[in-house]
């Protein structure tokens, strides 16, 4: 029903009273004289945007997308798609950093890597290359990059294993996202083998990336190709009536609403798509029923961050809800507002330190956690969200499907493999 | 399923959290975005002002005979003063432990005169300690202190203000150095620059030389947002003479503690659970009963199921009714039966800031005496929906200056209602 209410972002400035809970809430705004605010951005400046006209500022590029302000607006103003779309009218006037391009890319910069991707681990952390990425490009030295798989692609595991992979009249399609498929395998196997013990057969269709890193560099046509890609591939299985489900809350998200609001695409193909993803642990707290409860007592305290990005969702918290029923483990959630990295946003060179700053609550919540409740990782539902906190705490982060895949006894969470890779169950 | 399901995250419905969770009810609080606490000064209110009477309310209590004579269906006749009395003490008891104490003349039962953002007394029966200190029944004459290039703060217009009282008031300003070096920054970011102790001692030992022996000092409502309590103790014990906040403007710092304690308290303490962007889209009924409420949310709305519903979404600012330009007011979610003018020549009345108020905005919608809202014919609308705050009809809290008292009482009566009902 909600879907079908939209209104452009563009409209909602109207509803904005200029109360400033979003400037005071904002964590860039928070941290930086660079970003006024998102209310200032927004709705503010919104009033100064006009068809072909120059845009009136460039601050809105230092917004991070992150959507505290769309969550704590009290009058539903979409602050953040505002932004985003100003950000794409610069880019679209002014043009963008070769950076920004090879940032949106994350796709082909995975499948680059992954042909060597010992070579291409070295080449891309080597304290040499990181200074000349810095330099030329303007990537933060510091900044989390992640690591390809030494081990295959999440690809190259599926089809291999597909063969004798569970087969029930019950199926579910997943949705890996480009992490998943270059740089973390193991959270693919996770899901699949959870998928599984909930008695689905697991599809894995060709599929691209979602767009996101692009809309979020203000790249709207390139992210429009790759969503009407996604459209065909995914499209018949959602008219089909199966769920698409996400390990990447972030991907999930822009399939869900993002591409679709901020491109504007509201054909029924499109909502036919949109109503069929969802989040792996919001798709499993629909299905709890089928839940099996041969649980494992992990005797475990999880300091868990829900990402901005899975908040914009407006779910609620389905990993805890979730998490909460296996015995032994104790979940303390850390109410920050952000960890920083916000996809892209953290690896570039003038963005690290605010990146560094905002994520600062999260990571003494971390930190005070692994002092008082001696934790040896924590979790969270989004890639570069881990990365970033495992940056800013030297803690080891993880995935909720990892933790419930080993509530199971079917995934080793200190070596993130799977304890039986064969394990397959036909019915 | 949940026992309760509260929409609005305001002091209405963070408050009704608590006490249903205090009574071990399993509660969840959903809401739009942060609540009307985020604006308002964080003080509680129970009643400053009666309709057309422009001198303030000194005794609430004994002014509510009074009020009822021109407002008979006032939210407070719902309610006994006694169970009010207890709110307000269980009030104080829950933000004492939060480390947020508030004060008042509570023996005597006699509003506070706190100076507001231009130095006009603001009628307040509780007030956070760190207000307090600035009541204008105490007769220490006031330093009012201000920072330069700080927005919607001038020490010179309130220490005017003030002298016009007859107080003795004068105005003194700092460099806001002091706090930051950023070039443009809100109250919240001074607040939390505040927060640094180092950053407090360097704002003593700037104030020391200013202060003249007997004297108060009253600075902007930015002194700390998480150590608040130590930075006011710190300011207090080096100047050796009483510190006291007043409001700013939105956003307001006062209000913000106020609402982050109570939602600490309800979610840590009492395994509540608040989430924000949350809008409730439909509902569901069955026979006289609701089952459940949507909520808009990405891709599909998303259900909530709870064996009873409190609405707590406060009047036309906290986004309890919509309006059209035709003049229709309706109730944003149910779509209660409203108490209010549907002709927009008639909401208003000629003058801006007439006595008696705008009709408007005493609107809102009734409920029987055990806080179910009910139609023209008194009828209850729905068994399990229950109502409180400043939605419902006959008070008009910004003028009347009952916004929390209203809040206080009526989630108290209504949650007591609904826990007997069980």
């Amino acid at each position: 029903m909600s879907t079908f209410d939209w209104i452009p972002p563009e409209f909602t400035l109207d509803q904005c009273i200029k109360c400033n809970i979003c400037v005071a809430h904002c964590p860039v705004a928070q941290v930086t004289d660079r970003f006024p605010g998102p209310k200032y951005a927004g709705p503010q400046a919104q009033r100064f945007r006009m068809p072909h006209q120059p845009s009136p500022d460039r601050s809105v590029d230092y917004c991070s997308g992150c959507r505290v302000c769309n969550e704590i607006c009290p009058n539903d103003v979409s602050i953040m798609e505002m932004n985003a779309k100003a950000r794409a009218a610069l880019v679209a006037e002014q043009g963008m950093p070769l950076r920004n391009r090879l940032l949106g890319r994350n796709e082909l910069m995975g499948k680059i890597g992954s042909y060597a991707p010992r070579l291409a681990n070295f080449a891309l952390h080597h304290p040499v290359s990181r200074l000349a990425a810095s330099a030329i490009f303007g990537i933060a030295r510091e900044a989390p990059l992640p690591t390809w798989s030494t081990t295959g692609t999440f690809l190259d595991w599926w089809e291999q294993h597909y063969p004798h992979r569970k087969r029930s009249h019950k199926k579910v399609v997943y949705f890996h996202g480009c992490a998943t498929m270059y740089y973390e395998p193991f959270i693919g196997m996770a899901a699949v083998a959870v998928l599984e013990h909930m008695g689905y057969e697991v599809i894995v269709p060709p599929q691209r990336c979602c767009g996101l890193p692009m809309l979020s560099n203000g790249e709207f046509r390139a992210a429009e190709k790759l969503y009407d890609q996604n459209l065909e591939k995914l499209g018949p299985y959602a008219q089909d009536g199966y769920d698409i489900v996400g390990t990447s809350t972030s991907c999930t998200l822009t399939l869900k609403e993002e591409a679709p609001h901020l491109l504007d695409r509201h054909e029924v193909i499109s909502r036919t798509l949109t109503g069929a993803v969802w989040d792996i642990f919001e798709w499993i707290r629909e299905h709890e029923e089928e839940l099996p409860q041969d649980f494992i007592d992990l005797s475990l305290t999880i300091p868990y961050h829900q990402p901005c990005q899975y908040r914009a969702h407006r779910v609620g918290r389905p990993s805890v809800d979730i998490l909460r029923r296996i015995p032994g483990v104790t979940i303390h959630e850390s109410g920050a507002r952000c960890c920083g990295i916000a996809g892209t946003y953290g690896y570039k060179k003038e963005k690290y330190d605010i990146a560094m700053k905002v994520g600062e609550e999260l990571f003494t919540f971390i930190l005070e956690e692994e002092t008082h409740h001696h934790t040896e990782f924590n979790a969270c539902d989004s890639e570069t969200c881990r990365w970033q906190i495992e940056h800013g705490t030297g803690q080891a982060s993880r995935h909720p499907i990892e933790v419930l895949a080993a509530a199971y006894g079917l995934y080793d969470l200190e070596h993130r493999s799977l304890r039986n890779p064969k394990h397959a169950i036909t019915s | 399923m949940i026992d309760l399901l509260i929409i609005g995250a305001g002091l209405t419905g963070l408050w009704a959290g608590i006490l249903a969770g205090q009574k071990g009810l399993r509660t969840r609080i959903i809401a739009t975005g942060h609540g009307a606490l985020h604006w308002t000064p964080g003080t509680i209110e129970v009643l400053g002002y009666l309709p057309g009477d422009p001198q303030p309310v000194k005794r609430p209590f004994e002014a509510m005979e009074r009020l009822f004579t021109h407002r008979p269906h006032h939210p407070y006749r719902l309610v006994e003063p006694s169970a009010l009395r207890a709110g307000l003490t269980a009030f104080q008891q829950v933000v004492a432990r939060s480390e947020l104490p508030y004060q008042g003349a509570m023996r005597a039962e006699e509003n506070l005169f706190l100076p507001s953002p231009v130095g006009a007394p603001r009628p307040v029966l509780l007030a956070p300690q760190a207000q307090a200190a600035g009541d204008m029944r105490r007769s220490e004459p006031y330093l009012i202190v201000g920072f330069h290039s700080m927005r919607d703060f001038y020490p010179t217009v309130i220490a005017e203000n003030l002298s016009k009282l007859g107080h003795h008031a004068r105005a003194a300003w700092l460099s806001p150095d002091i706090l930051t070096d950023r070039s443009d920054v809100n109250v919240v970011q001074l607040a939390q620059a505040l927060d640094d102790r180092v950053v407090a001692q360097r704002l003593a030992a700037a104030l020391k030389p200013l202060l003249r022996p007997g004297e108060r000092v009253g600075l902007p409502a930015v002194l700390g947002l998480e150590r608040h309590p130590e930075v006011f103790q710190l300011l207090e014990a080096e100047l050796g003479a009483p510190i006291f906040e007043i409001p700013t403007l939105p956003p307001s710092v006062p209000g913000m503690r106020l609402a982050q304690a109570l939602r600490r308290h309800f979610e840590h303490d009492l395994q509540g659970q608040v989430d924000l962007g949350m809008t409730v889209s439909g509902f569901q009924t069955h026979n006289d009963m609701v089952t459940w409420v949507w909520s808009q949310a990405s891709a599909r709305a998303v259900k909530h199921r709870a064996s009873a519903f409190l609405l707590a979404t406060g009047g036309i600012l906290g986004g309890g009714f919509h309006s059209d330009h035709s003049g229709r007011v309706w109730e944003s979610i149910f779509d209660l039966p409203l108490a209010i003018p549907q002709n927009r020549s008639q909401w208003f009345r000629p003058t801006f800031l007439a006595p008696e108020g705008h009709p408007v905005f005493r609107g809102g919608i009734r409920v029987d005496a055990g806080f179910h809202p009910i139609d023209d014919e008194g009828r209850v609308l729905y068994r399990n929906l229950y109502a409180a705050g400043n939605l419902l009809t006959d008070s008009d809290g910004i003028a009347e200056r009952s916004l929390e008292g209203i809040a206080i009482a009526t989630a108290k009566a209504s949650i007591d209602h609904l826990f007997s009902s069980r």
